[in-house]
């Protein structure tokens, strides 16, 4: 059995591939590397903490069941993530709801890229950004969540949400945009 | 946040434990891969194949040539326009098309650039496919009686159907106004008495001519005649020849 120290030591890829080897025990090494970003990935989907207990629970069910399915030539956090949203998606069919919540670091984008600074810029009420999240239509919500909040590269992002690279720079730059005129208008409102 | 998390841990780690939630077996996802896969090839090439088979009938029938005569020749051409096979390429493309993106074998690239691929794909393959002869025993089984050939009849019978404004025949006699045609669908009276279009040619016996007008109870009122090679539309040369047999001593060319 690996110690703790040879566990930490292995990639995620390699953990995996342990798992798959019939090693359950480290399965447990995954999700304490992947809860609490999972939690704050599907937190942007689901507002309930009941709810995101068990979508996340889900989440983790589905990635052991399929961890056969997983390229070892790939990144494992995409794939995890691609699954996370795929039940983030499938709720939000369900039961029609999205709204976003950020937490108070959220709020504050710990996050150095400077679209994201000059967004935070444009921004003065944490509400009125989870409000102008929530309207964001499905398709923009997910690349800009996983951009700015969860610090994925297009690369990941495409492959996260099966999308061309491309096509994730424009979602994020029209998702950007609708952002600001939501915002714009709320302020005009105001 | 930290009880939820030994939670979630706890709660997934003793289902995997007690053997309530197990991998499921890498064949499962490698049959779901060869499933698409093999969806996915089999879609595109029964795609090529109706596509081909529609630029088959285009060439070997009548279809087109009813656009030589004009306006005259439009209902005509409306009528005989293989409706079946085009609506069966084009499904088909569509269910390709959706496979691939449903499976997201090909998502990096955008859907647009696979969507103008596999049409340019099918439209190609189906264009050189279509010069091949393997129509020829696709059309000959079709209209045998062979289990093979079963399959394409309803697609390709169209080509040969009886129409109300168009109709081709070799000609069998000529009784001064009037011509006795062997069609693909029976000998066939046509009255040339008020053709407007007619060729400057003499109409004998075993010529073909192709003529678009009216059907009006048993005879064919024909506005515009033609003479034809019969070699433009096979299709219909060799079903006259399955019905009435080859002329003997007579070339099949009636025209040069």
């Amino acid at each position: 059995m690996p110690t703790i120290a040879s566990k930490a030591n292995l990639s995620d890829e390699q953990l995996a591939q342990k798992v798959r080897a019939n090693d359950k025990e480290l399965y447990s090494e995954i999700i304490r590397r992947y809860e609490q970003k999972l939690a704050h990935y599907l937190r942007k989907f689901v507002s309930s903490p009941d709810e995101l207990e068990d979508i996340l629970q889900e989440t983790f069910i589905k990635i052991y069941r399929n961890l056969n399915d997983f390229d070892a030539d790939r990144k494992f956090s995409s794939w995890v993530y691609r699954i996370a949203h795929n039940e983030a998606v499938n709720y939000l069919k369900k039961f029609h709801r999205g709204n976003v919540s950020l937490e108070e670091t959220e709020w504050e984008i710990v996050d150095d890229k400077p679209d994201a600074l000059e967004l935070a810029n444009t921004i003065l009420d944490k509400r009125a950004l989870e409000k102008a999240l929530t309207q964001l239509p499905e398709k923009y919500r997910a690349p800009i969540i996983l951009y700015f909040f969860e610090q994925r590269t297009y690369e990941e992002i495409g492959e996260i949400l099966r999308l061309p690279r491309n096509s994730v720079g424009t979602l994020i730059m029209r998702g950007k945009s609708a952002i600001k005129k939501y915002l714009n208008k709320s302020y005009e409102r105001k | 946040m930290s009880e939820n998390k030994i939670d979630v841990e706890k709660k997934v780690m003793s289902a995997i434990k007690s053997g309530h939630i197990k991998l499921r077996s890498r064949y499962v996802f490698l049959a779901e891969k060869l499933g698409f896969g093999s969806a996915i090839v089999f879609t595109v090439v029964l795609a090529v194949l109706f596509f081909s088979l529609t630029f088959f009938y285009l060439k070997a029938t009548d279809n087109l040539w009813y656009l030589s005569f004009g306006s005259r020749g439009l209902f005509a051409f409306l009528e005989s326009f293989p409706y079946l096979l085009v609506v069966a390429s084009v499904f088909l493309v569509c269910v390709a098309g959706l496979i691939i993106k449903r499976s997201g074998a090909l998502y990096r690239r955008p859907f647009g650039f696979v969507a103008v691929g596999l049409v340019g794909f099918v439209v190609i393959v189906g264009i050189v496919l279509a010069f091949s002869d393997i129509f020829d025993g696709i059309e000959h089984r079709a209209f045998g009686d062979r289990c093979g050939g079963r399959f394409f009849k309803p697609f390709l019978h169209r080509g040969i159907e009886a129409r109300g404004h168009g109709m081709v025949g070799r000609v069998l006699e000529v009784n001064g106004v009037s011509l006795n045609l062997q069609t693909p669908f029976g000998i066939r009276k046509v009255d040339v008495s008020i053709v407007e279009d007619a060729p400057n040619m003499q109409i004998v016996a075993g010529m073909f001519v192709m003529a678009v007008g009216e059907q009006r109870g048993d005879v064919f009122f024909a506005r515009g005649l033609r003479l034809i090679n019969e070699n433009d539309m096979p299709m219909l040369g060799r079903e006259i020849h399955r019905r009435f047999g080859v002329p003997s001593g007579t070339p099949p060319l009636c025209f040069q």
